[in-house]
């Protein structure tokens, strides 16, 4: 394959990645069913208030007199007296007075900053040959069409479902966001505080500090996405550090969660499938009892049988003088309810263990064999969060650290080699200038040698000149109706260079900065 | 003598009164819905407010009722029965911006008392739930009706006399006619938004 050609690919799937790694979601459905606004629960969709937030905490229900707002009345699945019978009878519970579905459309338009230029400088073939087509620097991409569906199944009983039905106009091209129940204040059973025990079951987003599903921003956060690869290459031939987990990425397993997100504490514990490699298809190499896959039933997979660890803990200080208002889900403004001012602090961690499997020999060096090194790695950071009436600064940080596990030269068994480390975080302001006006600064840090040494040994199109990469990218986003927003956002990016000279050195060096609009409306 | 003289000149005076109060009735066609009614101000006229206060309440993130309609000087209360925070306010009254006012937030189950002055339509709204939309309409004679959600209505007791009559549709453009009342009056009202 040409290189210029490769570049191409590299460059399709990192745009690709870059712009539509967000998903974003407000729930219609919850707007039919309680028949009021998007802006009941969001301060530009998907971004929650402080009543969303209590609105998520108690199960996608209001905190307090549900019954009194709805205005579609759930179906019974049990009289209510039923409750008495248990356990003769099947417990009562409810659903939705109609179908609770939600359905997402976005599109997107791109302008790419001079790259071209630099790209077109990419050595080429012989003459005659096909070279592959220039990079636009105009785009018009359809984003994700989505449908969600969300709601509560009474008895505190919470669901969630999202589904991409098509990523940029390719149909079957998406795949299960979140899918899970979650069983909210089961520590009432153990006689716990209101709310200091709820379950989560399924497919879900780690409880990350601050949410990259819902983030209002169209393009992800850098840190979220940042791997851990050491692939052992020309400058770093030692390196085996293979780990392709990124902390945006769904979680399989359980969560325990308590506390609220509008004040005081919050914590949740998961422990969740191990997915290093990056594969979230099923696999047939742990077949269900109903034939695997290939037998029609569903396969079971995961990298291997160590379940990850993640733990969150986080304190919101409300900042009111006023007791009652401070403990309220919102303040009580002079002028009308509003999200409370206050500073948040928290910190998270991730502790897996990569395993992956090489064929070498046993111990007597002449049987062959598969040894598997197992690689201990962790994430761990910290969070701030401070919200004045309308303008909310917000940060985190992360620390990144892999375990590397060398080949004995005898290719009998592992020795320790340099773990593979990383660090960044992001630091975001949003300023809501008017109920439907949303001003954006965010600055993306990330900095990690082994993406540098491996770009540069690949000739990546994205190849970065340092260790270290930052991002600039201001945005404002309007809301046309509740329902429907265009967003900008323009992303200064980090310096990159398509070649290298004998000596290490990038030639040509070029930033992709990037302006993107966003159109997105759901219904 | 003289005192029975002043007897008889009340009762007379008195039946020749009611002899002259009417109504106006009609129908208010060309919207949706409940719609008001009222007589516009009498000039050398005034009407002392009532001592009864009407009650807006909040209630299942709707005002209710949606629309009450009150003699100019009234004094309404405005109730939180949910268990939410909610805020009253409205931007105009009668069309004049000078007199947009906020209430303001309350807890759940108490009132707060707003005194209306000026006649004209008072658009309700909440700040943080801004689906919720409800109406004060303060009339500046006590000769007012809401009509049903027919449009049908029927002003009583209006003296006989010649007035100004205005329909008033939420959304719509108001409608002002003269009306000559004598004895039971028609007045119909095509209201287009």
């Amino acid at each position: 394959m040409p290189v210029r050609h490769r570049m191409s690919i590299v460059f399709g799937v990192v745009f690709t990645c870059a712009l539509f790694s967000t998903y974003s979601y407000a729930i219609p459905a919850f707007s039919r069913q309680y028949g009021t606004s998007c802006s009941t629960c969001h301060v530009d969709f998907p971004k929650l208030n402080d009543f969303g937030k209590a609105f998520k905490d108690a199960g996608f229900k209001f905190p307090k007199d549900d019954d009194a707002f709805i205005k579609l009345a759930p179906i019974l699945l049990g009289a209510p007296a039923q409750k008495d019978l248990w356990p003769h009878s099947i417990f009562p519970g409810t659903i939705p007075g109609m179908p609770p579905i939600g359905l997402r459309f976005n599109q997107f338009f791109q302008y790419t900053n001079g790259n071209a230029n630099n790209y077109n400088q990419m050595p080429v073939g012989p003459a005659g040959t096909l070279q592959a087509p220039n990079v636009p620097t105009t785009d018009f991409e359809p984003g994700f069409f989505s449908i969600f569906m969300a709601g509560n199944f009474g008895s505190g009983i919470a669901f969630w479902v999202d589904d991409d039905l098509s990523v940029a106009g390719q149909n079957a091209n998406g795949g299960l966001g979140d899918g899970y129940l979650r069983f909210v204040n089961i520590g009432r059973f153990f006689k716990l505080p209101t709310d200091a025990l709820t379950l989560r079951v399924g497919q879900f987003e780690l409880d990350l500090p601050f949410t990259q599903a819902r983030s209002i921003n169209i393009s992800p956060y850098d840190i979220y996405s940042e791997a851990n690869i050491a692939v052992a290459n020309q400058q770093n031939p030692q390196a085996g550090v293979n780990n392709l987990l990124a902390m945006s990425d769904a979680a399989r397993g359980i969560e325990f969660s308590g506390g609220h997100l509008y004040r005081g504490y919050h914590y949740s514990l998961a422990i969740v499938d191990q997915n290093t490699s990056g594969s979230s298809s099923p696999a047939t190499n742990v077949p269900s009892p109903t034939g695997g896959q290939a037998g029609g039933g569903v396969g079971f997979f995961s990298d291997s049988n160590f379940k990850d660890l993640y733990a969150n803990v986080s304190y919101r200080f409300n900042l009111e003088k006023d007791a009652a208002s401070r403990n309220s889900v919102q303040a009580a403004g002079a002028t009308g309810p509003r999200d409370h001012s206050y500073l948040s602090v928290g910190a998270y961690s991730f502790y897996g263990s990569s395993e992956q499997r090489f064929s070498g020999f046993a111990s007597d060096g002449v049987t062959p064999g598969v040894l598997i090194a197992h690689e201990p790695f962790y994430r761990v950071g910290g969070d701030f969060s401070f919200n004045y009436r309308t303008f909310n600064l917000f940060g985190l940080y992360m620390y990144g650290h892999d375990q590397d596990l060398l080949f004995n030269p005898l290719f009998t068994g592992f020795v320790p080699g340099s773990p593979a480390k990383f660090s960044g975080g992001f630091l975001e302001a949003d300023y809501l200038v008017l109920p439907w006006v949303m001003g954006i600064m965010r600055w993306d840090r990330v900095q990690s040698s082994a993406d540098f040494l491996n770009q540069a040994g690949s000739l990546n199109y994205f190849s970065p000149v340092g260790s270290t990469r930052d991002r600039i990218t201001p945005g404002v986003q309007f809301l046309i109706h509740a329902n429907i927003k265009a967003s900008f956002e323009y992303a200064f990016r980090p310096q990159q260079a398509l070649t290298y000279d004998a000596n290490g050195n990038p030639v040509n060096l070029f930033r992709t900065n990037t302006a993107t609009g966003a159109l997105e409306f759901v219904y | 003598m003289r005192r029975i003289l002043m007897m008889v000149m009340a009762v007379i005076a008195m039946m020749s009164l009611t002899a002259s109060a009417g109504t106006i009735s009609g129908k208010v066609s060309g919207v949706t819905g409940e719609s008001v009614v009222y007589v516009e101000a009498v000039a050398g006229k005034t009407f002392p407010a009532p001592t009864q206060e009407p009650v807006m309440d909040q209630k299942g993130l709707m005002f209710q009722p949606h629309i009450i309609v009150v003699l100019q000087g009234t004094t309404v209360q405005f109730l939180n029965s949910d268990s939410v925070a909610h805020n009253v306010f409205w931007i105009s009254v009668g069309g004049n911006k000078k007199l947009g006012h906020n209430l303001g937030t309350w807890p759940q189950g108490q009132k707060r008392p707003f005194k209306f002055d000026n006649p004209g339509a008072v658009p309700l709204l909440c700040n943080v739930h801004p689906d919720m939309s409800g109406y004060i309409v303060v009339s500046p004679t006590p000769y007012y009706s809401l009509t049903d959600k027919s449009g049908e209505y029927k002003i009583e007791n209006v003296p006989d006399g010649s007035y100004t009559v205005t329909g008033w549709h939420e959304g719509a453009k108001n409608q002002s006619k003269p009306v000559t009342v004598a004895g039971d009056t028609k007045a119909d009202f095509t209201l287009s938004k």
